[in-house]
């Protein structure tokens, strides 16, 4: 389920500055909020998946597939805010009339709509860059970094480490419940399933106990410090990531004047 | 029959056959415009700064806690990614909303779901950077004080437990949603009708679906509640630290 991380690890972008891919990928996800225009979220979308699938190596059938996860939630947002109601059909381009008032989509609305549309998987392509191509371990240290609370930090990099242990844990035992037709109705899937995270919240009790017992065994006492790898700090990445998103401005500030608005 | 009305009722088939969407509802990456992503991440910050120094005293009296926050949030990571077997076929996620409440308290779980979200963001993706806050406000903020004030409402009016499970799962699950809706009312009003025409539709579509799976959650959260209890009362009792409210 997880092999976002995975293919995080495996990417050819492992080795450049965490710091540096987390500047370009806000900076550029930013943009594209910002300029708001089909063409430049197009182009950003091209551009991450440039620099994801031939600079970092990721399968571009993986990144096309993750494209497709969060459209049901766009197609059925984006839908939302084009139908509109209204009692005078002659707002819309298109409209059925049904329970007493007129269904439709005006012209606006499309256009709205569609810019919505490709504004959403232009975002959402800045987010899998930095995802296919930083290992979470690498993010924290970045955040660490920038100072984030190291409560935070520290709880974030725990978590992490957790959800692996108690994914397989509960894949096991999922596993074991429906090769005894523990799934087979609705009523015993509900009582397996119950059974299922009641046992696993068990599990991670006794798991963080344990965890507890270890570390202060080691000499724990309150914080847990671990080296970072090295990376390879560049100015020229940071030089990019400014000179990219700077032309990518600048084309949103002149291209209206260009299409004439439409895009 | 018209085209108009074959193609409308296409549309229909169309959105009512669409698959359910595999995870619980986030809003999306780039979907906000970035006046809301920064309004809703302003709003969230006092829930987060209590949430940090809440937690900050209780792991100071008591350091073995912090290995038990972590593991409560990888808990609710991987609750989320279990399916709820459905009525109607499709299957849902729980939210862990109410469970998490319940048993950590709204003020551990505001900083306990803003890390799961940004998680699932970034390892799932699902939710998203920019939306990161307004997803923590209706999932790890008004969900869990939802979830908590239910709770301790059914308990003070001497109510059974499991009524006070069920209730709290299922209306923190909803109220989720119906704060989902309210979000993308308040960033996209609809042309005709303005704010209020857009919470309905966007009422319809998120939190109108969701009944069923608020009602499917509670249930399982009070079959994992009653198991908790039977087997590990001890565990429940050292939970109280965290959330100094619950009596069980």
């Amino acid at each position: 389920m997880i092999n976002i991380d995975n293919y995080a690890y495996l990417s050819k972008l492992k080795k450049t500055d965490p710091m540096q891919k987390l500047l370009f990928a806000l900076l550029t996800l930013g943009v594209c909020l910002w300029a708001n225009s089909i063409a430049i979220s197009v182009l950003v979308l091209f551009i991450m998946g440039w620099v994801t699938v031939c600079r970092g190596g990721t399968p571009p059938a993986l990144f096309m597939k993750l494209l497709l996860v969060p459209m049901s939630f766009l197609v059925i947002g984006v839908l939302t805010i084009a139908v509109n109601a209204s009692d005078n059909p002659g707002v819309f381009i298109f409209s059925v009339y049904a329970a007493g008032t007129h269904i439709g989509v005006s012209l606006a609305g499309i256009h709205n709509a569609v810019r919505l549309f490709f504004k959403a998987l232009g975002a959402v392509s800045c987010l899998y860059y930095l995802s296919l191509s930083t290992p979470m371990v690498d993010l924290l240290g970045a955040l660490r970094r920038l100072k984030v609370p190291k409560l935070l930090v520290e709880l974030m990099g725990l978590i992490y480490r957790f959800i692996f242990v108690l994914l397989e844990t509960a894949d096991t035992m999922h596993t074991a419940q429906d090769s005894r037709l523990g799934y087979s109705s609705l009523s015993s899937g509900y009582r397996s399933l119950g059974a299922l995270a009641s046992t696993l919240f068990i599990r991670a009790y006794k798991r963080s106990d344990e965890l507890y017992t270890a570390l202060e065994a080691r000499g724990y006492d309150g914080e847990l410090n671990v080296l970072e790898e090295p990376f390879n700090v560049r100015w020229t990445g940071y030089a990019a990531a400014v000179l990219v998103n700077l032309a990518l401005i600048l084309a949103a500030l002149l291209m209206p004047q260009l299409t004439g608005g439409l895009l | 029959m018209s085209k108009k009305y074959q193609l409308g009722l296409g549309l229909v088939l169309m959105i009512l056959l669409m698959p359910q969407a595999a995870f619980a509802m986030h809003i999306m990456e780039g979907f906000l415009p970035p006046v809301w992503c920064i309004s809703w991440g302003v709003l969230v910050i006092p829930f987060l700064v209590m949430g940090v120094f809440s937690i900050q005293k209780t792991v100071k009296q008591n350091p073995k806690l912090k290995m038990l926050l972590a593991m409560a949030g990888a808990f609710a990571f991987v609750l989320s990614a279990l399916k709820i077997p459905s009525v109607t076929g499709s299957c849902s996620h729980p939210t862990g909303v109410g469970l998490g409440a319940i048993l950590f308290g709204p003020t551990a779980m505001s900083v306990l779901g803003i890390i799961v979200l940004l998680f699932q963001a970034l390892l799932l993706a699902h939710g998203g950077l920019t939306t990161l806050g307004a997803n923590t406000f209706s999932m790890a903020v008004v969900g869990p004080l939802v979830s908590f004030g239910v709770y301790k409402l059914v308990k003070r009016m001497k109510g059974p437990q499991w009524l006070a499970v069920f209730l709290a799962a299922a209306l923190g699950d909803l109220l989720t949603y119906v704060t989902t809706s309210v979000q993308l009312a308040l960033a996209f009003p609809a042309e005709t009708g303005g704010f209020a025409a857009s919470l309905v539709k966007f009422m319809g579509i998120f939190a109108v679906t969701q009944i069923p799976l608020a009602i499917s959650e509670g249930l399982l959260t009070v079959l994992i509640f009653n198991a908790l209890l039977a087997y590990s009362s001890n565990e429940l009792k050292d939970l109280r630290i965290l959330s100094e409210e619950v009596r069980i």
